[in-house]
Order: structure tokens, then sequence, then C-alpha cells
């Protein structure tokens, strides 16, 4: 058991647990195949405080500290990364952003239905020609009148599918170059406001990832979140927090992977004993175990930065790059574990394999990571 | 009606002890059967606007099970914390119990689970009810308020019986009464955020000698994990035979 963790923060994950272990472990594999958002757990998870981890009480939310966030993610993630996903991204990019950039009124307005569950949330920033190059987007928000006349082709939306909210970044003084982005808080349903197909992908594949495209969509101006311009500085921002999320996801699936190998490994009967006494595999047990140990020991660090309110971004990018690498490599060994039933839909670890690897990608490539590291560090030694 | 009613709680081993292990939330849990009688006994609150006090016994590491419970939906929660408490039997346990819920007076119902996944005597209650002068009833599996009197439906084996009870009384829960909702986030925050009382011997007004190993008629001298013997036998022939025999088989071991 992890020392860091008070006695709440324990309770904390043994009720995310038992709740996943029953709710949503059963369907993981099928919610995977049909590529189905599942709807009645997530209604739960609304009303039990999932979609509003640590929004306010009285906004509707669970108000808990970014430790707890991290637990919750992480237990999640471990039943279904695909769902992890889904929280992770309407707390960390679509809720926090809002509480941190919001005025009263937009908080009033958008923070209880969502922190219920009730509508769920989704950032939309990456186009096809913006990835890691946030500052490329192409996406217009044209002030006219009472409204942002919004033209956006946004891609790889998670929550795409199932959005109420996105925050689009888009340009609203277009010759500003970077300081010309702002976020708009496009609503569906809006006349414009049009979803694409779900992307068919490898992993995470319970979560619907859409393009989002809003075509002269008329959005109000009191929609803008916060300054315009501040587009970037709110992207930077939230990122920090979204890498928190993710690097907790990437560390619930490699959880997963682990428990699920060392199960096997002693299960399974080879040259008339059970693997786990060979020490080939126990090699690759104790090495994953100690990298799952790492990514949690990095991300609890980053979050409980966070809550006392200490800069966390380095550490937060640090453990999103850690733990979405060694998702990579646990769940690789974990189908090493399995053999030929690992690369085998009938286990769970084939779906860890898939669901692992998007982690090096989203919220940061892990090259982008690197970069970002690296330049904090180097700027320290002149 | 406005209910008082007292949920007794344990934190049940989760591990048979070793030399120099400590109680906690790492080698136990709140004991599943005290988890549903809780649970029923928050839904009775909550339909008659009734409020509800967790108590357990056991040390200070032992805490979390009340601070779940708060969590679950009871109102405060006590904790019988002293170390002269420790190694109680179920008697001794009853006995600590019995002097703190007198001291909680007034109160209508006192809860318990049927048993606990750690030891199964099935004792406490009981004897709680007994140390109480406290009417009991067995496998209650649900309550009824009905305009002035209160009834509580059991289940035992095949029969379902349905008793009017006068209040205040004990009753033990059925396994199957409720499901346990899931806790949720807010709720696991708030808790956290209350106050807890550690009540020690002289609060509960005993002599050292009526609790711990001393009050303790029956004492544990070796605990471990039990290894379940599984036997696999396959019966032959055409599927009305097999049945046959199954049948047959079964019979003779007693169970059915």
């Amino acid at each position: 058991m992890n020392t860091l963790l008070s006695e709440k923060h324990r309770a904390i994950r043994k009720a995310v647990r038992s709740f996943c272990d029953r709710e949503l472990t059963p369907i993981a594999a099928a919610i995977d195949q049909e590529a189905r958002f599942p709807w009645e757990a997530i209604e739960i998870m609304g009303k039990l405080g999932y979609f509003g981890i640590q929004a306010p009480t009285e906004l509707g939310g669970a108000g808990l500290d970014s430790l707890s966030y991290v637990v919750a993610v992480e237990e999640v993630s471990r039943s279904s990364g695909a769902i992890g996903l889904t929280i992770t991204v309407h707390n960390s990019v679509a809720v926090h952003p809002i509480l941190s950039f919001g005025t009263e009124d937009q908080k009033n307005r958008w923070i209880p239905p969502l922190a219920r569950g009730e509508k769920i949330g989704a950032f939309c920033l990456t186009e096809p020609n913006a990835g890691s190059d946030a500052s490329a987007i192409e996406a217009t928000a044209i002030r006219k009148n009472d409204c942002y006349i919004t033209n956006a082709n946004k891609v790889f939306v998670s929550n795409g599918g199932v959005a109420d909210l996105c925050l689009i970044f888009a340009r609203t003084d277009p010759g500003a170059g970077r300081k010309g982005i702002s976020v708009i808080v496009a609503e569906r349903g809006t006349r414009g406001y049009s979803v694409g197909e779900p992307e068919d992908l490898s992993g995470m594949r319970a979560n619907p990832v859409c393009s989002i495209r809003l075509y002269d969509c008329r959005i109000p101006l009191e929609n803008l979140l916060g300054k315009e311009g501040a587009g970037l500085q709110i992207a930077l921002e939230t990122l920090d927090t979204g890498r928190l999320g993710i690097a907790a996801q990437a560390t619930g699936i490699s959880q997963a992977a682990l428990e699920a190998s060392f199960r096997y490994a002693r299960e399974r009967q080879q040259f008339g004993t059970s693997i786990g006494s060979h020490q080939a595999v126990q090699g690759m047990l104790a090495d994953m175990a100690t990298m799952v140990d790492a990514a949690r020991l990095l991300v609890y660090r980053a979050a409980i930065l966070r809550d006392e309110g200490k800069p966390f971004s380095r550490e937060a990018a640090m453990a999103k790059l850690y733990a979405s690498e060694i998702s990579t490599a646990v769940t690789d060994r974990a189908v090493q574990i399995h053999g030929g039933y690992g690369y085998s839909k009938a286990y769970a670890v084939e779906r860890y394999y898939r669901d692992a690897r998007v982690t090096r990608i989203y919220e940061g490539t892990s090259e982008i990571h690197r970069m970002v590291i690296a330049k904090g560090i180097l700027e320290e030694y002149p | 009606m406005s209910f008082h009613c007292i949920a007794c709680i344990k934190a049940a081993a989760l591990k048979a002890p070793a030399k120099g292990m400590k109680k906690n939330s790492d080698t136990a849990q709140m004991n599943p059967f005290d988890r549903i009688a809780l649970a029923l006994a928050v839904n009775v609150a909550r339909s008659c606007g009734g409020m509800i006090t967790a108590l357990s016994m056991g040390p200070a590491s032992c805490s979390f099970v009340i601070y779940e419970a708060m969590a679950m939906g009871a109102d405060k929660g006590i904790l019988l914390s002293d170390r002269r408490f420790a190694d109680s039997d179920t008697l001794a346990t009853s006995t600590a119990l019995a002097a703190a819920i007198k001291r909680l007076a007034p109160f209508d119902l006192v809860v318990f689970g049927a048993r606990t996944s750690d030891s199964d005597t099935g004792q406490v209650g009981p004897q709680t009810a007994v140390a109480l002068d406290l009417p009991l009833v067995s496998g209650t599996f649900d309550f009824e308020w009905k305009n002035s009197f209160f009834l509580a439906h059991r289940k035992m084996d095949e029969f379902r019986e349905t008793y009017e009870v006068t209040l205040p009384a004990a009753f033990t829960i059925h396994p199957s009464s409720i499901t346990p909702p899931d806790i949720a986030l807010e709720n696991i925050e708030t808790a956290w955020t209350k106050k807890i009382a550690f009540w020690s011997l002289e609060d509960l007004e005993l002599r050292a000698d009526q609790v711990g190993l001393e009050g303790s008629p029956t004492r544990v001298i070796s605990q471990k994990m039990a290894a379940r013997k599984r036997h696999c036998e396959f019966i032959e022939g055409s599927v009305e035979e097999q049945a046959e025999k199954f049948v047959r088989k079964i019979k003779e071991k007693g169970i059915i």
C-alpha cells in the first residue's frame, strides 16, 4: 500500500474500486468491442460525483483534492481505459478551465449540469494541421454584433460524440498570431454545430472520439472563456491539469495489466509448474511492478504539489511522460506473459495493450513533453 | 416518528493476524454484514427523519470504519478505543458495546450485522441485546413504521415472519436485506471533515476486569486462513443416470 495516501484517499480508492469492479469491469470488454458509450454506467457515475470530482460542492461537485482526483481516475481506468478517458477529459479539460477562467455567471450556468454528469464536456484544440503545434490552429471566431461567427474543424475530440459543451480554440484576431487565439464555449444544438462519425480507433473504443465542425456558428459573446487572446495561456494551464489526469489514467491501465499478469503467472502451468516460478517471467513481473509503482509516485507527487498550491507543471509533465511510456512497456510485457492468449481478445491484456498506446500521443506527445521538461531544466543552468 | 438508531460495526480482519500486524484499512474492512445493517438503518432513518450513530470498538487505526459509516449516511461516530479493550471476546465486546449504547440513550433501534466475516460467531448482537435487556429480532430484513407500531420483517430459512416490536429494540439484519448503495465521492469528503468521538474504559464506567482478556471467558489461541480443500469427481453414465447418481451423492452428504 502506498504511504502517501491518507485514510480518506484510501476510502476514495476503495469506493471507486468497489463501484468499478461491479459496474465497469464486467462491461469493459463488450463496450470496447461494440465501441459503445455505456450511458447506463455513466448516469450512475454522474450521481456519484465522478463528473465533478474537484468542482466545489456548492456548484454540484464532489469538492475533492487533486490527490483524490488522480486516485479516482486511476481506479476507473483500471477497469476501463476508455471511461477513464471520459472522466479525465471532462474533469480536467472541460470543468477545470471553466472553473479557473469562467465568470461567475458562466460557472453558475455550466458547472452544475457538468458536475452531475447531465452534460458532458470536451476540449477542442487539435485540427488536421495543428497537433503538437497548437499555435497553428486555423479555426476562427470573428466578433460580429452580439456573437462570434465561428468556423472550426476540430478532430480527435475525446468525448466528442456525446459532448454537450465544447471548448473551442479559435482565432478571434487572425492577424495577431499566438496572441489572437481565444476559447469559445460552443453548445451542442447551436445552428451550424455538427458532429462527425466516431473515429475507428485502435483503443479507447468506448469513448466516442469524433470530429466537431462549426460552420458559421453564431456563438453569443458571453460564451467567451477568459479574455480574448488568452487562448494559448488557457490551453497551457489546462493541459498541466490534463496531464495529471492522463498520467493517472495510464497508471490505471498499467495496474490492470500488472494484476492480470500476476494472476496468469500463478495459474498458467508449463514445464510442470506455474510460469510465475520461471525466472524469466519473474524478471518481467518485477520490472512491471517497479515501473507501475514509480509512475504512481510521480503522479501522486504532482497531485500533492498542486494541492499545496505549488508549481507542478514540470512534475505533471514528468508524470505524464513516464506513466504513458511505461504503460506501453507494461502492457506489452503483460501480453508477452500471456503468450498467444494475450494476443487474443479472450484476455483483457489485449485491450490494455491497445488502450495504453495512445497515452503517449494525446494531451501532449512524449516528444513534446521531453522538450518541455528539458527546456525548463536547461533554463535553470544558464 | 424520528428515530435514533445505533449501528454497531466492526473492522473485520482481511488477513489472519500475524505478529506485529496492525489492524488498519489495509488489513481490515468494514464487516460486509454490518455494511448491510448500516445501509438498512440509513434507509429507515432517511424515510422517518431519524439520525444514526455508528459505534465500533477497536484501536484508533480502525477509525476508518467509522468514517466510512459516516460516508454511508451515519450522522455521528464513536470508537471505543482503549488498550484495555484489546483481546475482548464476544462477551466482553458486548459488555463494552452495551455500556456505550446506554450512554447514547435515548435510542430506538440498535442494529447489528448478522455475523462477521472474520469470526462468524453471530453472538455480539444477541449478547448486547441481553446486556441491555432489549427485545431482539434476529434475521430482520426490513422495517416498517405503521402509524403507532413498529414492524420488523424477519427471514429465516423458509419462513417469513412479521413482528410487532416495542421500541427500543435490537435487531440483527439478514444479509439479503439490502444491497448497500455506492458511496458518492462528496460524502467521503464530508465524512472526513467530521470529528469522531473516542471513548475509553472510564467513559463507559466499566471496570478493567469486565473487558479485554480479563473479561473474556473464551480466548482465541490460534487463527489462520483455512485451506479450502476441493475434490473433483466425474460422474459417468447417461444424463439421467448422472442426475440420479448426483442426487444420491448429495443426499448421502446431507446437503439435501
